[in-house]
């Protein structure tokens, strides 16, 4: 998707490849998410249908079974459903005794005067529910011997001959929706991979349209080349080059004021770089100048971003909040979104799906329904690492993960960002104060100071840079 | 099958649901918490109270008056939530883009001899053009100053309408050789009202709700999951003076005049600020609460005020009552009558369980 040349300008007004490769490519990720889910939607269906007919069929054996049961068991039955309906109700009324009983001696203990008065008219209220469940026990017998004489008899054939039947007929329609379903999923799945094949074949054509003519080397996932930020004299950004390797965590450290931030932001396009170049090896392999990219089209070239002051959306739940990061992957458009199709709920439960599994991983699933407004800053800095996994990135770029949390949660973010690049094999950029967090999580640091390269290396190489220990703790002076 | 059976005798007794059968009463209490349900019960009630009004004694005329134009400001006020409520942004052109739809009815109507549903398409497609217009400009200014860009472009608007014919009339509007009275036009005002509340229902729970909202609690962090402001800032605008737009249609429909230099006319500032405060009251993420607010705006004077017999009296008392209901709103409730609504729901239910308490004890465990 480089830049292409300035006579094709109006051309691209019309007609732009690259938002078409897009298109297409979302296209394609919901076509493939379906075959994926194909089964399953089928089997739900397939489930629905049997458990209907399992309840037509009891339906008609409902009869049959009554004559075909022990009378005594069903009569035995009856009465303790009965007795714990009433037993249920009783112990509300005990409860209330109880209470009244309570409130009474502690009344009596704050006038000085006796409560045996109480305790008596408490036995009496007692006495009297005991006897009303004797009572209720005595009327449940009772008709239970009724029930008995009225139905003593105990008849199978009927009930047996008729299961034996529905079970014929079951199979029989079992294999029929079998039949059925097997046929939707050949019909279903060779449609979606005809549309795919399609559709590869539609982002290879349009793939040529699009010349690529940049390499990086082997390995490296980000390279940035020359950069430059100048906001009027200042120069925040100067002339800055680094790489970063493909599933390595990389610390960019340095004082205040040194244009870590700043460096995060022409990557990911809040500032217009004055000058450099940013080559990404992007989701599909290509190798795509960041330049050519307006901000919000950043993520869909795999590089999601976290802020160093947690900046969700208060008024929905933590779960929404990670839907949120899915803008750009729903197919439904505006006009079905107004008029409420069944698509869009489709989608949604597709994808919350999706957003459950990773807050499962960051183990907030607890969470999913809450409201982001008021929860634990710790809880909202995980929410926000989760939603930055939600694109399918594969550049994350943290902006101070570790502000304003404390040693232990420092401790577990450690355990964390580690765990991310290994399970989602991811590559992680991280600005950061916290020293002890970055030697223990990053492979690379690269120390830089006033916009300028200071040392890149491991860790203990740059811990060791005499120019690093200057630009932190000042210049001896003798 | 009895229950106590089917463990034994249940046709596939190796897997039986436990799950019984939903009771009726909660599938009804299901279908009433549906919204879009609600709606359309709350357009049966509203026609309801309107005939009401006009063809029994029960209820003074005076009703069918108040409750129309609420109905009519309501659809204004739907798309001002949806503009303040969910981008964050806030303007006081409403009174200009009403006016969008009631010049549009004239010119389409007597010029071009043309029916009613297409001059509401004309209205529809000039408000889109204004509101494309404005959306670009909000881009680059941001709050206060916005609100005071908009009322500068309402007042322009109002000018361009007093230039352009200062008072219209069209009469009673016919619709498929039909005169409409104003009794009937209730036929087509509060469908449409309907209809505008389930479609914005349907936006605010749907992604593109969730990204204005995103846009409005940051935009740094929208831009950074794939939201582009300028798409959505265009389309909150557009919905905004599309709908402030159709509700000009509706009022041109049932007033059938209107006139530009009067202070009270429908796109003069007072309409503005009337529905800002209406939206204020009401709760400024809430359909029901823009509503509500909009009927103690517009209907509550015509319909409860006015039949006090000490109010009727004086009535300029009832600007003061109005004017003291939005300070307490936005001092107490700053959720609008939507949060107290909220609350007095929690309230009822901790009321419940000290009565529970109060006779059975506290609950263990």
């Amino acid at each position: 998707m480089a830049k292409t040349s300035v006579n094709s300008k109006i051309g691209e007004f019309f007609y732009s490849p690259a938002s078409h490769l897009i298109k297409l490519r979302k296209e394609l990720q919901w076509a493939i998410a379906e075959k994926q889910t194909l089964k399953d939607v089928y089997e739900e269906e397939k489930y629905k249908k049997l458990t209907a007919i399992k309840s037509k069929y009891d339906n008609l054996l409902a009869k049959p079974a009554f004559k075909a049961c022990d009378k005594v068991e069903y009569a035995d039955k009856v009465m303790a459903d009965k007795l714990q309906a009433f037993d249920l109700k009783q112990y509300m009324q005990h409860r209330a005794v109880n209470h009244a009983l309570t409130k009474a001696i502690f009344k009596a203990i704050k006038k000085g005067e006796s409560y045996q008065s109480a305790i008596e008219k408490h036995q009496l209220q007692f006495k009297k529910v005991v006897a009303q469940r004797e009572e209720f026990v005595k009327k449940l017998q009772k008709e239970k011997q009724d029930f008995l004489l009225k139905y003593n008899t105990k008849d199978c054939t009927e009930y047996d001959q008729l299961l034996a039947k529905l079970k014929d007929d079951y199979q029989q329609k079992e294999k029929e929706i079998n039949l059925k379903i097997n046929e939707k999923i050949s019909a279903r799945s060779k449609k979606l991979d005809d549309k795919i094949a399609c559709l590869e074949q539609k982002i290879a054509n349009v793939k040529t349209k699009i010349k690529h003519t940049v390499t990086l080397e082997k390995d490296v996932l980000l390279s940035v080349k020359g950069l430059k930020q100048y906001f009027g004299g200042l120069k925040a950004v100067d002339d800055l080059t680094f790489n970063v390797k493909k599933g390595e965590i990389f610390g960019l450290i340095g004082p205040n004021g040194a244009g870590k931030t700043t460096v995060f932001n022409c990557i990911t396009r809040f500032y217009d770089a004055t000058g450099g170049d940013m080559y990404f090896e992007n989701k599909y392999g290509e190798v795509v100048n960041m330049r050519d990219f307006k901000v919000h089209d950043v993520i869909l070239q795999g590089i999601s971003r976290t802020f160093q002051n947690v900046e969700l959306v208060k008024e929905v739940s933590v779960l929404e909040n990670l839907l949120v990061a899915c803008t750009r992957e729903y197919q439904s458009n505006f006009w079905i979104h107004a008029l409420g199709l069944p698509i869009v709920q489709k989608e949604d439960k597709i994808l919350k799906a999706k957003a459950m599994n990773i807050l499962k991983f960051m183990g907030i699933e607890n969470y999913a329904g809450w409201y982001a407004m008021g929860l634990p800053y710790g809880i909202l800095k995980k929410v926000e690492i989760a939603r930055a996994l939600m694109s399918d990135a594969k550049l994350i770029i943290m902006d101070e993960p570790a502000a304003g949390l404390n040693d232990s949660e420092t401790a577990e973010l450690t355990e964390i960002i580690k765990k991310i690049r290994d399970q989602f094999n991811v590559t992680i950029l991280l600005v950061e104060h916290d020293m002890g967090l970055v030697m223990n999580v990053c492979d690379t640091v690269c120390a830089i100071s006033f916009g300028q390269l200071l040392a890149i290396g491991t860790p203990e190489e740059v811990q060791k840079n005499k120019a690093v220990q200057e630009a932190y703790l000042g210049v001896e002076e003798e | 099958m009895d229950k106590r059976l089917k463990q034994q005798y249940s046709f596939d007794s190796l897997n039986v649901q436990s799950k019984t059968s939903k009771p009726i009463a909660k599938n009804v209490r299901g279908i009433f918490k549906n919204s879009t349900f609600q709606y359309l019960l709350f357009g049966a009630i509203l026609i309801v109270l309107l005939l009401v009004s006009v063809k029994t004694p029960y209820l003074p005329y005076s009703w069918y008056g108040g409750l129309i134009s609420t109905a009519c400001f309501s659809i204004a006020s739907i798309g001002f939530c949806l503009l303040m409520g969910y981008s964050g942004m806030a303007s006081l052109g409403t009174g200009g883009f009403i006016g969008i739809g009631c010049y549009s009815v004239y010119y389409v109507m007597t010029l071009s001899g043309l029916s009613f549903f297409l001059a509401i398409l004309v209205a529809i497609l000039i408000a889109i053009i204004i509101g494309v217009i404005v959306g670009f400009i909000s881009l680059r200014i941001e709050s206060i100053y916005l609100v005071i860009l908009t009322l500068g472009l309402s007042e322009i608007l109002r000018n361009v309408y007093r230039v352009l014919s200062d008072s219209i009339n069209i009469g009673r509007v016919e619709i498929f050789g039909m005169k409409i009275l104003t009794a009937d036009t209730m036929y087509i005002i509060v469908p449409i009202l309907v209809i505008i509340m389930i479609v914005t229902k349907n936006l605010i729970s749907s992604p593109t709700g969730r990204a204005m909202l995103a846009m409005k609690n940051s935009t740094a962090a929208a831009q950074a999951m794939g939201i582009s402001v300028l798409k959505y800032r265009l389309m909150a605008f557009i919905i905004c003076t599309v709908y402030a737009s159709i509700s000009g249609t509706m009022l041109i429909l049932r007033n059938g005049s209107a006139t530009a230099s009067s202070g009270t006319s429908f796109y003069a500032l007072i309409t503005s600020l009337n529905i800002l405060a209406a939206v204020i009251i009401g709760g400024y993420k809430s359909i029901w609460g823009a509503i509500f607010g909009t009927f103690v705006m517009y209907g509550m004077n015509t319909t409860i005020l006015q039949n006090i017999s000490f109010l009727s009296e004086h009535p300029e008392l009832v600007t003061i009552i109005s004017g003291v209901l939005v300070i307490v709103v936005v001092m107490f409730y700053p959720g609008g009558l939507a949060q107290l609504l909220q609350g007095f729901k929690g309230k009822i239910s901790k009321l419940l369980l000290k009565i529970r308490e109060a006779k059975y004890g506290k609950d263990l465990g």
